[in-house]
């Protein structure tokens, strides 16, 4: 018998606030890998990693909508939004590293287990962070000496929690509908936005976000007839896509995939601020990026706090992010032997940003204006 | 291709093209655009052209300091574009950085140094008309690739302060 760690509004708050961590750390990985791809080479493993990752942009997306759904405040400019690399996550006993990484088959293995979540024993889902060295990322912020055996314990917890505390409270779906992100906002990602009102649009949601990575019921396709993220990813380390009629256990049976290792800038691995040389103009450039990323972070702050239709600009802001991504990586990286520059989502701290740049709608606007 | 000869490429192009080092390895084009220029006007013209830059500013910098950037230009126009052999290919790397096209050198140009094999107006490669610099400096994408997101030409384009009307560009780093 599992003893449930989400007893009200609050505790489901956490979660969710967590949920919202989890899905954008998987969005770095990916993109570090996406844009270390040389251009015009690898179009079908860019392909399928760009799937995936906007995928997690809808995912962050949904978690917002549930949050604010139960009179929650949605908040990616504090401090431990984005993780600093390495990062851990969990995948049954063990946790795995994840690293930002050129595209690489080391890569594609941790995104397999990003995926594909690990189903607990019975009685096994929460155990004591202290069993492993490495700081999870999905602790429960309830009972924070607990770990996750995996994500999808994780998501599970909040669906029997959600359930919980709606039969408890029942004014739980409280939230201002003004606050839900709609079609009207996001589209063309991923998949349609669910506009969260109730327990049974809340679970909807929730449950999403869980078969889109491993497929229903174990299958490699999911309600939608899409492949799992699990099984994309598992093409890349067969070189052969799936097809109709593929089992999960066995290698996919469909046309070659192919592949070019080597077309790949060699970005170092959890390149850091500190791995730039002091001073330097490409230093410059790393610490623009993430002041960029981070006044980006404040644009989608802003629109998942009353303001969805800010939706509509985060979409030029991400190309231009995209552009710069693709200048710093194709620069080498001095005194690394050979690597390549990469960016290091290392977020200005309080003390480097100006006063009250952490949230809000001014820094939001001003960064929009620019 | 040596790796000096690739820093003194990026060096003499940071002052033509008055854009950053990091921009133009930023475009991953660096080394095609160098061979390009030597496949076009031959290897003992790329020497001279890269010597010319080195000496400018070596006559614009005092006692070891940086360069000064009156000086510079003025050094640059007299060893570099009023050069008959060197000024052609130098404002021709110009164009190459901006608009990702290798222009075939004058005729009367061809006439007096050779004509190389590679002397006609062609693209480097696929993807440098999308990395032509002159996009940056307009700050719009260009048409038909890195596409900016609907809407975004609803916007006025976010040209950086440094390449605006009225202030010089200090090409002294």
């Amino acid at each position: 018998m599992i003893e449930t760690t989400i007893n009200d509004r609050d505790d489901l708050i956490k979660y969710l606030h967590k949920a919202m961590v989890l899905e954008h750390a998987t969005i770095p990985p990916y993109l570090t890998a996406y844009y270390s791809i040389h251009p015009t080479t690898n179009s079908d493993a860019a392909h399928i990693i760009r799937v995936v990752a906007v995928e997690e942009m809808l995912h962050l997306t949904l978690v917002a909508n549930v949050l604010n759904a139960i009179g929650g405040t949605p908040d990616l400019t504090r401090p431990d939004f984005v993780p600093s690399y390495p990062t851990y996550l969990p995948d049954g006993e063990r946790d795995f590293v994840v690293d930002l990484r050129p595209f690489s088959p080391e890569a594609v293995e941790t995104f397999c287990k990003i995926e594909r979540p690990a189903l607990a024993p019975d009685g096994a889902r929460l155990m004591p962070a202290s069993s492993t060295a490495t700081p999870s990322l999905v602790t429960s912020p309830t009972r924070e000496e607990m770990r996750f055996y995996s994500i999808g314990e994780f998501y599970a917890e909040i669906i029997e929690g959600l359930q919980v505390v709606a039969a408890q409270e029942p004014d739980l779906f409280c939230g201002d509908p003004a606050r839900q992100v709609r079609p009207e906002y996001f589209y063309s990602g991923g998949g349609q936005v669910i506009v969260v009102s109730d327990l049974n649009s809340a679970l909807r949601a929730l449950e999403f976000i869980a078969e889109q990575g491993e497929g229903l019921d174990g299958g490699i396709y999911d309600k939608e007839e899409e492949l799992a993220h699990y099984y994309r990813f598992r093409q890349l380390h067969f070189g052969r896509y799936y097809q109709k009629g593929d089992s999960p256990h066995d290698a996919p049976s469909g046309p070659r995939l192919d592949i070019d290792w080597d077309a790949v800038y060699p970005v170092k691995v959890n390149a850091k601020l500190a791995d730039y040389p002091v001073d330097s103009e490409l230093a410059q450039v790393a610490r623009d990026f993430n002041a960029e990323y981070f006044a980006f972070l404040g644009l989608l702050d802003t629109a998942f706090n009353g303001k969805p239709s800010l939706l509509l600009d985060a979409i030029w802001y991400m190309f231009r992010l995209r552009d710069g991504i693709n200048r710093i990586i194709r620069n080498p990286l001095p005194g690394s032997g050979g690597l390549h520059a990469a960016p290091t989502f290392e977020m200005p701290t309080a003390v480097d940003s100006a006063p009250g740049a952490s949230r809000g709608t001014d820094e939001a606007a001003r960064a929009v204006a620019r | 291709m040596t790796p000096d000869a690739l820093e003194d490429f990026l060096s003499l192009s940071v002052d033509l093209t008055a854009f950053e080092r990091t921009d133009l390895l930023g475009t991953g084009l660096a080394r095609q655009y160098l061979a390009k220029v030597r496949d076009a006007c031959g290897e003992d013209v790329v020497t001279a052209l890269l010597e010319a830059h080195r000496a400018a500013r070596t006559e614009a910098a005092e006692d070891g300091a940086r360069p000064d950037p009156q000086r510079l230009d003025r050094a640059l126009r007299h060893r570099i574009f009023s050069e008959e052999r060197l000024g052609p290919v130098a404002r021709n790397v110009i164009k190459l950085w901006y608009a990702g096209t290798w222009y075939g050198l004058p005729p009367e140009w061809t006439d007096s140094y050779g004509a190389q094999p590679a002397a006609e107006t062609s693209t480097v490669t696929a993807a440098s008309y999308q990395e032509g610099l002159l996009w940056r400096a307009i700050a719009a994408n260009p048409p038909g690739a890195k596409a900016p997101g609907y809407g975004a030409w609803a916007r006025p384009p976010a040209i950086e302060d440094r390449y605006l009307k009225g202030r010089s560009h200090d090409r002294t780093g």
